[in-house]
């Protein structure tokens, strides 16, 4: 953990969640500062190993093990899935937390290795979050399924760790995990936060400079994670009722929001619908940028 | 679609919503005493915080009144004729029944409009404006308030002024009180012009956070009223000291209230999270110069089943003592009180609300929230004092209403 004094805030790193992360601060002492950046550093990694998917010691790794039993889980798990239930439902079956057992056929590593219709077509049973038994606070993950609430994850905890701070800090906060990011709290009298967001594996890209107040900003898509085959680009974005990637879909998109989490759903979903995507996105009356 | 993943953001507590952003909260509600009062009323309460801290709030309030309401007059063993508001027709009153005044038809719209904004990281100031409109009566308002927080946050210091100006005007005048309910057709005395009253409260609250579940909130407000509080459609009957019917002549007299009030209501809350529940409880503690102090318990249970769906039951008890001068009638041949009322909501009684609301997100985020209310009042039916016929009569029937309310809430985006 690195602290720093600013212009006129405290500025902390770390790394997490394969990110490096920034904290801002608008207090007066190092050593609350400190403290603070601490705190977040805790709950970003607290909400790392709970829900990551590399682990064997988590509640997604029992969910995902349950061998066609029902877990019980947490109230925060239980939290997460009646989103991820009610993202699925908004999205017309577009956001599916069990898509992630596509990955075992589409690895995006930039090279040419497109699986076949039929792979994909086999995989297709095991996609679906109706299957899923959700009958909180049990769920029940068919063998062969998987939950993974990594597409969540990150956005979640800006959120969590923004809100944490700004409770505890009563001040000014902004949360900074690889470009997804949320303020909470006006700086009154020193204006808003000026923030630089790289967007990764955008060519040429100078970055965005935002000049932020209150809310957050989430980018979906990264352009350095495809697959390319007789000139053909496959984005990594993949639709889970054809397990196939959305062919049109943007290089990226970032939206501003009122959470990270809401950001990053809108910036999703606005992938997911291709070549809509910038029609999606102005029907839902959000600032944006999409890179095709 | 944007309302609806906000709506879903919602549901894990990640705060948000300090952008822009417009509430706007519907209700219908009803609520009826059987063979008395039905009311209508239409709810609209907006909210919109704009980007900048501020927040600009609106409510508009409809309601009609139709049904009977009780004069204060007692039941005789005779039948009983009085004369309408108006002077102008009667109607009549079985032996043994409650006196009912069944005009009773009103409808009122009140707008009231405020703002609030932050002065600094910790002070936020407030005022808004309120006006309100009947057939027969018109009130204008004005109120501001300061809030701090302490102790990062843990602490909330506010105090709060408003002022209110309300003017009467009741079909058929003003009558003077102790006077005579005349019969049909003569004109009552009256006092002249409108009746005016003003009110100004003063209060301090401190709300605290006690710890990651709990929130405890304290409330003072002082409250004066001056000027007319009389209600020119109440009267008392002035019954034989021996068979306790009416007396011969002049039987009903206008009620009287002092034009002086001062209240003091001392207001406590705790809520409480109890995992995914919330529970709040609260107690009321009301007392002012006519004598009148009450007591009130209210406790709710926010029993959370996750989606954002809910039911919440709702108990509800308060014990009110009486106002110094109210009596359920006066007795011929004793002098005049110097003030006198029998409305019952001056009286000694107890009121129990049982209710239970559920609410749940419905389409795009929306919330739509059913309420279900029973309501029970109850007094003294057979007070010591009862002369004659009166002992036979219940001089304090129970009052009881169900309310039913819907609810709405949605988001507008640009």
């Amino acid at each position: 953990m690195k602290v720093a004094r600013q212009r006129d805030h405290w500025q902390g790193q770390f790394k997490a969640m394969a990110s490096p992360c920034e904290i801002l601060v608008d207090v007066e002492q190092e050593a609350e500062a400190r403290l603070l950046c601490e705190a977040a550093e805790a709950e970003a990694r607290r909400i790392e190993q709970k829900f990551s998917r590399y682990r064997d010691d988590n509640v997604v790794h029992a969910l995902n093990h349950g061998a066609g039993q029902p877990v019980t889980v947490d109230d925060e798990t239980a939290d997460l899935l009646d989103f991820a239930h009610r993202c699925h439902e908004i999205s017309g079956g577009r956001f599916d937390v069990t898509s992630g057992v596509l990955r075992r056929i589409w690895k995006f590593d930039g090279s040419d290795a497109i699986p076949s219709r039929k792979q994909a077509k086999a995989l297709l049973p095991l996609v679906g979050w109706p299957q899923i038994k959700w009958d909180r606070p049990k769920v029940t993950v068919p063998p062969g399924m998987e939950i993974d609430l990594g597409g969540l994850g990150k956005e979640y905890a800006v959120d969590r760790v923004a809100t944490l701070l700004a409770d505890r800090a009563v001040a000014p906060v902004l949360v900074n995990f690889g470009g997804d990011l949320r303020a909470v709290g006006r700086r009154p009298g020193n204006g808003n936060w000026q923030v630089g967001v790289e967007l990764p594996g955008v060519v040429d890209s100078a970055g965005l400079k935002l000049d932020l107040g209150v809310g957050a900003l989430a980018t979906s898509g990264d352009a350095r994670r495809f697959l390319l085959r007789d000139g053909i680009r496959y984005p990594h974005i993949l639709n889970p009722r054809t397990a196939w990637p959305v062919m049109k879909a943007p290089r990226s998109v970032t939206v501003l929001g009122d959470t990270c989490t809401e950001a990053g759903l809108l910036a999703t979903l606005a992938m997911l619908q291709g070549a809509d995507a910038e029609s999606f996105l102005a029907d839902q009356g959000v600032k944006n940028w999409v890179i095709r | 679609m944007r309302s609806a993943i906000i709506g879903a953001c919602g549901m894990l507590g990640l705060g948000g919503a300090t952008a822009e952003a417009t509430e706007v909260k519907t209700a219908i509600l009803g609520y009826t005493e059987p063979d008395r009062v039905t009311a209508i009323e239409a709810i609209v309460d907006g909210q919109h915080a704009f980007d900048n801290g501020k927040i600009f709030n609106f409510r508009l309030v409809y309601d009609a009144l139709t049904g009977a309401s009780a004069t204060g007059a007692a039941p005789s063993s005779l039948a009983q004729t009085f004369t309408r508001p108006s002077g102008e027709g009667s109607y009549r009153v079985a032996p043994g029944e409650t006196p009912l005044d069944d005009t009773f038809r009103d409808t009122r719209m009140a707008l009231s409009a405020g703002l609030t904004m932050p002065l600094n990281r910790v002070t936020n100031f407030s005022f808004g404006l309120y006006g309100s409109g009947e057939y027969d009566y018109v009130s204008l308002g004005a109120n501001t308030a300061l809030t701090r927080d302490f102790n990062q946050k843990n602490t909330t210091v506010a105090l709060r002024g408003a002022f209110f100006s309300d003017s009467i005007s009741p079909e058929g005048g003003r009558p003077v009180p102790f006077t005579a309910m005349p019969d049909e057709g003569i004109e009552k005395a009256q006092l002249s012009g409108d009746g005016s009253k003003t009110v100004m409260d003063l209060g301090v609250g401190l709300t605290q956070v006690l710890n990651r579940s709990t929130v405890v909130h304290l409330n003072y407000t002082y409250s004066d009223v001056n000027d007319y509080q009389t209600d020119p459609f109440k009267m008392l009957s002035v019954v034989d000291p021996v068979t306790g019917d009416p007396r011969g002549a002049d039987a009903y007299l206008y009620e009287n209230r002092p034009d002086a009030r001062t209240k003091h209501v001392l207001f406590g809350r705790v809520a409480k999270h109890l995992g995914r529940d919330i529970v709040h409880l609260s107690y009321r503690y009301f007392t002012d110069n006519w004598g009148i102090d009450s007591h009130t318990f209210d406790l709710t249970y926010r029993w959370n089943f996750g989606g954002g769906k809910y039911l919440k039951p709702h108990l509800r008890y308060s014990d009110q003592g009486a106002a110094d001068f109210h009596r359920s009638f006066l007795v011929d041949g004793e002098a005049l009180p110097e003030h006198a009322s029998a409305d019952y909501r001056l009286g000694d009684m107890q009121a129990l609300t049982y209710g239970l609301t559920h609410g749940r997100i419905v389409g795009d985020g929306h919330e739509l929230t059913v309420r279900l209310e029973y309501y029970v009042q109850s007094g003294d039916s057979h007070p010591a004092e009862a002369i004659g016929v009166l002992q036979n009569y219940d001089l304090f029937p129970t009052v009881d209403a169900l309310i039913f309310q819907v609810g709405y809430t949605f988001d507008l985006m640009e």
